[in-house]
């Protein structure tokens, strides 16, 4: 028979958004919190990104995926958070009940006093960016590529080229060389790389690994394996232009070229979908518009530094384990955020005012010189380097701030402007 | 040393071709007792046309009344509602509607109307636009009036062939893949046929059926015949994420052209949109590749009908080649010379549609014109009905559950896209699965909005481990489609000191 | 005359990659610019000196969950030892279980350095599924 279970807290993912929430739910006072991962590891996506680079601000120093993780989820068996892998959440009900499915036990009913979602992101594939031509074996994501490499020691191909220029897409650059593989080149279709500055450096530039901005791939060759990708410079408009097509021989052709909020469970729990993030509509407690359900980290909107996500897990876990317990404080007032000048995407989307505020966004162009990020009302500004659509940036705001806010004022505008 | 095995294999009736044809056509001859070989030179099948196509069934008010494409399109509508469910495969009764912006397309409506009433479609009506809109609110303003035909329906068309054969090897009929025909074996003169010379040795039968889609020319020509032309037209199309999929219910239909039934709209089996095709004509059979002006006009032609379809829904884009033929109709016939050889050739749109009433008018012309060389007599053990794999993500909680109790490998979700369990993808490689698009075609893992991206991997651990063979050898299509090309560490071991 | 030269890195310390100009006189650093903080003038230093990366891949496991466990090595390395050290890696064969930490090849090609796990790892039969 089917099993009902009923818990405190529920968590789905094991990820860092995840394994976080666990620990946030655990020390805000929550008794039963189960954190439910389809696979039989925990750890998410970190586990295949065995490169470093994570957690400087969390631990001050820089670890691979696994390690930081290793950490997280040392802390989570030390806070008394339950596990339970290789178990799906298939289902999700609208009021924040969920189904899950395992080997061992069947199929169970979870019944949660409040749920976080943390279930990430995904890669988006080449159907989504329409490159024509034929569908040959030896196109993969960049992550595809990176779990049999680094999971399961295999070789997707030994002449690489990367379309698009996330991280992921530069990691792998990296990886495959270190493994005997030739990368004939990166192209990105925009003026600036997609991932941080440091990984064109380390991954590409270390390995002469030719990086062309303004460039896409404009057909796919070869009736069984890939024999080769045309490229072609684009124009402002980021139409190819006619007479810079080339051929570029090569057996694998590896996709960086966004990641998108994972959100199939998200949408069947009828929670408002952003359609910029792609991710759930939040407020500063990751609350959805279903209050007893939370989300963080790549799920709500996709960060470039897993220790913001891990933040946001923990903030995510505490807050859902308070509204089991004895409910939030209620907001006497609600701010829209809005994004202004320069600025792409941004999350949370509205702010109530009984709590301090972290919005985390991005930049629609890079801005290379001195530039100032600003919340309207005078609430935030803060002088900046440079700003730049890889890498993210934050309005902090006070929670005392908003209520001194006169009563007519309903949205915050956020802007990024050279100075 | 230096022995060739020739295999020769024996057989009463050879089908080349496993395409919506040959497997329907097979089907209807394992209710016989008699042997059938299938031949297919690709690694899975649907693999030619039958893969890539618009998945209609017409409703069959398109053609010329005594054409065979009017014969057959009707009959063969009935035929895919009357098997749907011994067969097993997924149609979805969605009706269709033929759209007309302009007054000569108006005026053309009525032509289709009195064509379809003459070739015996049932239900047919012109409505008008804002008629259509009540029940389609996203059809597009511009429409000034629509056929309706109750009877078009959209199938799943992976499932529908793979059903015709799993039916036919149940009972008793043998599918050799990657086993193309590159002659045929006859007497002096081509006065008969008693085989097909393959890449996998000789098959040996009295009657050779040519069912080679878009190939059934050269097949012909093998045999002598010239008659049967193909003109290869490639047809492009999108298929879009689910959150779409609500856009339409019906089959939107531009009014035709003299290219083809023009681009369409239409809400998948699983509740994709598909739209579609193009229609350029090439020389190539088996060029498949899709073009960016391609895309861009099915964009353009589907958002003409259907404008809030978002232009960024795509999730993946295919193009298939049409066997269209300069006569424009079908060509099906036994030959007089070699005897023993049948065409059934220039079977192009609605040919999936015509499929099982071919099948049966084929077994007609069998008995009637070749019972020299084959004797029909009923198969004592033929079985009528077959069931698909578990469709797991339809099933409600209670049969979920209860499959998860027989087999927990139903509780290893392989797809989360589709919501494909590796319960299903073992029973896909237990009925003749071998490459990663076979596991697609059977089970859907793969065919959702990531496309492969998660559970491909997980596709090719399973293929390896239940074949029994290394995971570098594991296809996505058979032939030189590996996946992976080694092992991590080796080149360092290569002589890469 | 004396030597000058200016010349530009992107620092790779942290995720903010600050673009440097290293200004050198007679082969020697005189002033780092564009840096936001103290690890950049290091990895000046240290780029003008002797670069060093640390290097992060994958070794055999015979008996583990997985074929292969990450590995790294415990600091930064020589640069141009880097396929070197991608080698000597290849020919590690470790034995499940693994722990975290543990050392799986000691001053990998005279650098001073191991090369440790980056992951814990199980033997096989625990695997459900």
């Amino acid at each position: 028979m089917m099993t009902d279970i009923r818990i405190d807290v529920a968590v789905i993912g094991a990820g860092p958004a995840g394994v976080a929430a666990g620990i946030g739910a655990r020390e805000a006072g929550a008794e039963h919190v189960v954190v439910f991962e389809r696979d039989w590891d925990l750890g998410g996506i970190l586990q295949q990104c065995i490169h470093p680079g994570f957690g400087l601000h969390t631990f001050k120093e820089e670890l691979t995926g696994p390690e930081y993780m290793h950490r997280w989820i040392e802390r989570a068996h030390g806070a008394g958070v339950t596990f339970r892998t290789n178990t799906m959440v298939f289902r999700m009900e609208e009021d924040g009940s969920f189904w899950t499915m395992n080997p061992d036990e069947g199929i169970q009913h979870v019944h949660a006093g409040a749920v976080v979602l943390g279930m990430g992101c995904r890669e988006r594939p080449l159907g989504a960016i329409r490159v024509p031509g034929s569908r040959p074996a030896g196109i993969y994501t960049a992550g595809t590529a990176q779990r049999f490499v680094n999971m399961e020691g295999y070789m997707p191909g030994n002449r690489v080229v990367v379309l698009g220029s996330g991280d992921i897409g530069l990691i792998m650059a990296r990886r495959m060389m270190w493994e005997g593989a030739s990368v004939e080149g990166v192209f990105e279709i925009m003026s600036w790389p997609g991932g941080l500055r440091r990984n064109i450096a380390q991954c590409l530039d270390d390995y002469d690994i030719p990086f062309h901005l303004d460039h896409t791939v404009t057909q796919v060759h070869g009736k069984d394996r890939l024999e080769g990708v045309t490229v072609a410079k684009v124009d402002a408009n980021k139409k190819p232009i006619l007479g810079t097509e080339r051929f570029v021989a090569c057996d694998t052709l590896l996709l960086a070229v966004g990641l998108i909020p994972e959100n199939e469970l998200s949408r069947m729990a009828g929670v408002q979908i952003h359609p910029v993030t792609g991710g759930p509509v939040v407020n500063q407690c990751l609350q959805t518009t279903r209050e007893n359900v939370f989300a963080a980290g790549n799920v709500v909107i996709v960060y470039d530094l897993v220790d913001w996500v891990s933040a946001e897990g923990y903030k995510a876990g505490k807050n859902a384990a308070l509204f089991a317990l004895d409910g939030l404080p209620k907001a006497t007032r609600r701010f829209d955020v809005r994004g202004g000048e320069n600025v792409r995407l941004f999350s949370p989307q509205w702010l109530s005012d009984q709590e301090d505020a972290t919005i985390f966004l991005r930049v629609t162009k890079p801005i290379e010189q001195r530039c100032r990020v600003t919340a309207d009302h005078g609430l935030f500004s803060k002088t900046l380097r440079y700003a730049r659509p890889g890498e993210m940036n934050e309005v902090h705001i006070k929670a005392e701030q908003l209520r001194m806010l006169p009563p007519d004022v309903r949205e915050i505008i956020v802007d990024v402007e050279e100075e | 040393m230096g022995a060739v095995e020739v295999i020769q294999r024996l057989f009463d009736v050879i089908i080349i071709g496993a395409g919506i044809v040959g497997a329907a056509l097979a089907r209807e001859l394992s209710a016989y007792a008699m042997r059938v070989a299938v031949l297919d030179k690709a690694a899975e099948i649907p693999s030619g046309a039958s893969r890539a196509n618009s998945a209609m069934i017409h409703a069959g008010y398109d053609d010329k009344p005594r054409t065979q494409k009017a014969r057959f399109c009707p009959s063969g509508n009935r035929r895919f509602h009357e098997l749907q469910g011994s067969l097993d495969f997924t149609l979805r009764e969605c009706g269709s509607y033929v759209c007309a912006f302009e007054e000569d397309e108006i005026r053309h409506l009525d032509v289709l109307l009195d064509q379809g009433r003459r070739n015996g479609v049932p239900g047919m009506e012109i409505i008008s636009g804002d008629t259509l809109r009540d029940r389609e609110p996203h059809a597009s303003r511009e429409i000034r009036a629509a056929l309706w035909a109750p009877s078009g329906a959209i199938v799943n068309n992976f499932e529908a062939v793979v059903a015709f054969m799993d039916n036919a090897q149940q009972n008793g009929v043998e599918l050799f893949l990657e086993t193309q025909a590159t002659g045929l074996l006859c007497s002096e003169e081509k006065q008969e046929v008693f085989g097909v010379e393959t890449t996998k040795g000789r098959f040996l039968a009295p009657v050779v059926i040519n069912a080679a889609g878009v190939h059934a020319g050269e097949i012909s020509r093998m045999a002598g015949e010239e008659s049967v032309r193909i003109r290869p037209t490639r047809g492009e199309y999108f298929i879009t994420d689910k959150t779409v999929g609500h856009l339409v219910k019906g089959f939107f239909f531009a009014c035709p052209s003299t290219k083809g039934k023009g681009i369409t709209v239409a809400s998948t089996a699983e509740h994709n949109l598909l739209i579609g095709p193009t229609s350029t004509p090439q020389t190539d059979l088996e060029d498949t590749s899709t073009t960016m002006k391609g895309l861009e006009e099915v964009l353009d032609g589907a958002r003409k009908l259907v404008p809030d379809i978002p232009p960024g829904a795509a999730i993946t884009s295919f193009a298939g080649v049409r066997a269209n033929t300069l006569s424009g109709d079908f060509n099906i016939a036994v030959l007089r010379k070699p005897r023993g050889f049948v065409n059934v050739a220039g079977i192009k749109s609605p040919g999936f549609t015509s499929a099982p009433a071919i099948a049966l008018h084929v077994v007609e012309m069998l008995r009637e014109e070749l019972s020299d060389r084959v004797i029909m007599t009923p198969n004592p053990r033929f079985v009528p009905e077959r069931t698909h794999i578990p469709r797991f993500a339809e099933l409600s909680m209670e049969e979920r559950e209860a499959l998860v109790r027989r087999d927990p490998r139903f509780a290893q979700i392989v797809c989360r896209c589709e919501t494909v369990t590796e319960a299903q993808v073992v029973e896909a490689i237990r009925r003749g699965a071998r490459t990663v698009a076979a596991v697609k075609i059977w089970t859907r893992a793969g065919a959702g909005r990531c496309q492969g991206g998660f559970c491909g991997p997980r596709v090719a651990d399973i293929l390896a481990r239940e074949l029994g063979i290394p995971l570098e050898e594991v296809t996505r299509h058979g032939g030189h489609s590996r996946l992976l090309v080694g092992r991590t560490k080796e080149y360092w071991f290569r002589g890469n000191e | 005359m004396t030597e000058r030269e200016t010349r530009k890195f992107i620092c790779v310390s942290c995720p903010v990659g600050c673009m440097l100009t290293v200004h050198m006189e007679e082969g020697r650093i005189v002033k780092v610019e564009g840096n936001a903080c103290m690890r950049g003038e290091a990895y000046a230093e240290a780029e003008v000196r002797n670069p060093t990366r640390v290097f992060a891949s994958t070794v055999k496991v015979s008996g583990g969950l997985l074929p292969v466990v990450p590995v790294r090595s415990r600091s930064a390395v020589p640069k141009e030892k880097l396929f070197d050290i991608a080698r000597e890696v290849a020919r590690v064969v470790v034995e499940a279980p693994v722990k975290i930490g543990q050392v799986v090849l000691v001053d990998v090609c005279g650098t001073g350095v191991d090369i440790v796990a980056s992951r814990s790892l199980e033997a096989e039969e625990k695997r459900a599924g």
